[in-house]
């Protein structure tokens, strides 16, 4: 058991670049995916699931990284840069009913998709989407699949059937364990993600990439999508421009200008 | 021709800029004001395979081609990183020895280039031969199974850090007929061989050297494509050269392009922003313009190259060549002038380059000389010289 090989599935999301102005477009308020990207916050979660396969022989001992995605056919992308990174398969959940799904209907999909996929040791997601931002999914998704989570992992280790997490606070850390199967999210102070290389572009092609629809799930429209959904966004206006800013001149007393400052807006 | 990039080409382009971006181009303005080598970010790119893109897979290379290798220098170039030694080491040295050296040179040298751990400068330009190639007079004397050269190489680039320099030289027997080149790697720190910096006014992370070759004495091995190879050995170096170049320029051009299209929409002179006036615009739009028909011209080229299409390979790498330093010479230019004093400033970070576009009129060829090229062989005029 000690060093046996691991079947990691890590998801990964397909998000608007923050390099970008953001935009929510439609009634529904959904999000302008135009300029997207594999989310940062997911590329932790990918690096944690590579270093540890890779200290056991990576996929030629049998090791498995699955980069999993839900969204639409644009978000093939965040897969496949995951292949490219190094995760062994792709799989991507796509279907037109999923448009609008919050974080309860995209955690019922998740979790159909991961049971798709055998006996998995870890399901390791990132500390939150940047676009949606609740950090809701990883725990609805471990009470879905009936599994111990743990969660906004600054470092991860598995020995035999154990995880064994820090989880870093403000003025205390404190390290937890979980008996595998377990679920796992990791904060951006988990690793330093490594980025692809030439050998990763051209190999991510041969890798196997399945897609699959609601029904290969098992799922129907109604249980996703705004009809799936416990919440909905009933307005949302974009952040006011911003504007000028105070620019604070240094004759001596800059230090005590900005303090003032601070405090007559209640930052400090 | 294909116009639209594979999968695997978007996402080299992509994985450069995250590599390039996370240097930032503080580093390399850092690096060029120094005239220092950015020997971390070579070394990165390198580990990551982005400088062997074209080296054969068998020599743990990417197996790509010059289209490849080019969008790399591209892209890092548009972010302010000019890797001037790509046009060198692994485009010019690595192509030549990839086609026309021996099986122990490729085992001996390819793999140094799939991970940029080795680099090698190139030195064909002489102090009587700089457009006028054949008058080259570095000169390889056989003795017993050595070679002895002499000769004097000028503005030869990054000769201080690189681990073997490629001569041109001819073979002494054909000293006076057509140009027969005979290259041969030689290591830097091989005895009767000096270097010294020519000192230039360029603002550039590489430096040129004159190179002194007294009784320099080279092993057999280390003649690339044997002593009566085909001009073509040269021309396999030369053309990746010319679009490799141009790679530059066209990055070159898009950074200026893109500094000066924010920097218009956010500076407002009379009530709304510059960019509104056309004055500004237009000439942004058409440098913009510019820039990306030069860079369908290196594409082209670097496409024919890659299927073996030699001729029209070096007429094309010419054209792009061309075009492409003259556009980022003045997509630099409209840049500076877009930006009033700022384009003038250290900050803005545009001025410095113009000596660096600039390069690209006059090196690796001419501009002038295409022009003769391109007169001659693509439209068959008569040559004046
Ligand atoms: C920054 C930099 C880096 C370089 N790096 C390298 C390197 O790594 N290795 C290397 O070997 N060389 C290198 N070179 C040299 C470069 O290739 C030569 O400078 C170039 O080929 C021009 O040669 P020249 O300087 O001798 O100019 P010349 O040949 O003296 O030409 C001077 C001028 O006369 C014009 N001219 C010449 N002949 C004609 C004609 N027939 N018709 C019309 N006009 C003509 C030219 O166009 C030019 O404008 C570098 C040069 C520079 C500036």
């Amino acid at each position: 058991m000690e060093n046996s090989a691991l079947n990691i599935v890590v998801l990964v999301k397909y998000v608007p670049d923050a390099q970008f102005d953001r935009h929510l477009i439609g009634d529904a308020h959904t999000i302008d995916r135009s300029e997207s990207i594999l989310s940062e916050l997911d590329e932790y979660a990918l690096e944690a699931a590579l270093a540890l396969t890779d200290a056991r022989g990576g996929a030629k001992a049998g090791n498995v990284v699955t980069a999993l995605t839900l969204g639409p056919a644009s978000a093939a992308v965040a897969v496949k840069k995951s292949l490219q990174i190094g995760a062994t398969q792709g799989l991507h959940v796509n279907d037109d009913a999923l448009a609008g799904s919050d974080a309860w209907a995209t955690s019922l999909a998740l979790a159909a998709a991961i049971k798709t996929l055998g006996p998995v040791d870890l399901v390791i997601t990132g500390m939150a989407s940047t676009d949606g931002e609740t950090s809701i999914i990883p725990a609805q998704l471990a009470a879905r699949l009936g599994l111990p989570q743990v969660t906004f992992a600054s470092a991860l280790e598995v020995d035999g059937g154990t995880v064994t997490a820090r989880r870093d606070g403000d003025d205390y850390s404190e390290e937890i364990q979980a008996s595998l199967p377990a679920l796992v999210s990791v904060t951006d102070q988990a690793n330093d993600p490594r980025y692809p290389n030439f050998k990763g572009i051209i190999a991510a092609k041969k890798k196997k990439m399945t897609t699959m629809s609601l029904a290969d799930l098992g799922l129907s429209a109604s249980d996703v999508g705004l009809a799936g959904s416990l919440t909905t966004v009933s307005a949302a206006a974009e952040r006011p421009a911003r504007t000028a800013g105070t620019i604070i001149t240094d004759s001596g007393d800059a230090g005590i200008q900005l303090v003032d400052f601070l405090a007559a807006q209640k930052l400090i | 021709m294909k116009h639209v990039e594979t999968e695997e080409q978007q996402a080299l382009r992509s994985a450069v800029r995250d590599i390039v971006g996370r240097y930032g181009v503080e580093y390399a303005n850092k690096h060029a004001r120094a005239g220092e080598s950015m020997t971390e970010l070579w070394q990165e790119m390198g580990e990551a395979g982005f400088l062997g893109v074209a080296v054969p897979e068998e020599y743990g290379g990417g197996g790509c081609g010059i289209y490849e290798l080019a969008a790399v220098l591209e892209e890092a170039s548009t972010l302010g990183a000019s890797l001037i030694m790509m046009v060198v080491s692994p485009a010019i040295c690595g192509t030549v020895i990839a086609k026309y050296g021996t099986d122990e040179q490729k085992q001996r040298w390819l793999p140094g280039f799939a991970d940029g751990s080795i680099v090698m400068a190139f030195g064909i330009t002489e102090p009587d031969a700089g457009s006028n190639t054949h008058n080259i007079s570095t000169v390889a004397r056989r003795d017993g199974d050595d070679w002895v050269l002499n000769g004097r190489k000028v503005y030869v680039t990054g000769v201080n850090n690189a681990d073997y320099v490629l001569i041109v030289a001819r073979t002494v027997d054909e000293r006076s007929g057509r140009l027969r080149p005979a290259m041969f790697v030689l290591p830097r720190e091989t005895p009767g061989f000096e270097y010294r910096e020519v000192d230039m006014d360029i603002i550039e992370s590489e430096k040129q050297y004159l190179l002194f070759l007294d009784d320099v004495r080279l092993p057999a091995e280390a003649l690339v494509g044997g002593a009566d190879a085909p001009l073509e050995a040269l021309f396999a170096g030369l053309n990746p050269e010319r679009i490799m170049t141009a790679a530059i320029a066209v990055g070159t051009g898009r950074y200026a392009i893109n500094i000066a299209a924010e920097y218009v929409k956010e500076r407002s002179v009379w009530g709304q922003p510059i960019g509104a006036h056309q004055g500004i615009s237009h000439p942004l739009a058409k440098s913009h313009i510019e820039v990306e028909l030069s860079r369908l011209m290196m594409l082209h080229a670097a496409a024919l190259y890659d299927a073996g299409e030699d001729k029209a390979a070096g007429e094309a790498a010419n054209m792009a060549k061309y075009s492409a330093a003259e556009a980022s010479i003045n997509a630099l230019d409209t840049a500076i002038q877009s930006l009033g004093g700022n384009g003038l400033s250290k900050e803005y970070g545009l001025a410095q380059m113009l000596g660096l576009a600039r390069i690209g009129r006059v090196a690796p060829v001419s501009r002038e000389m295409v022009l003769n090229f391109v007169a001659q062989h693509s439209l068959g005029l008569p040559k004046s010289y």
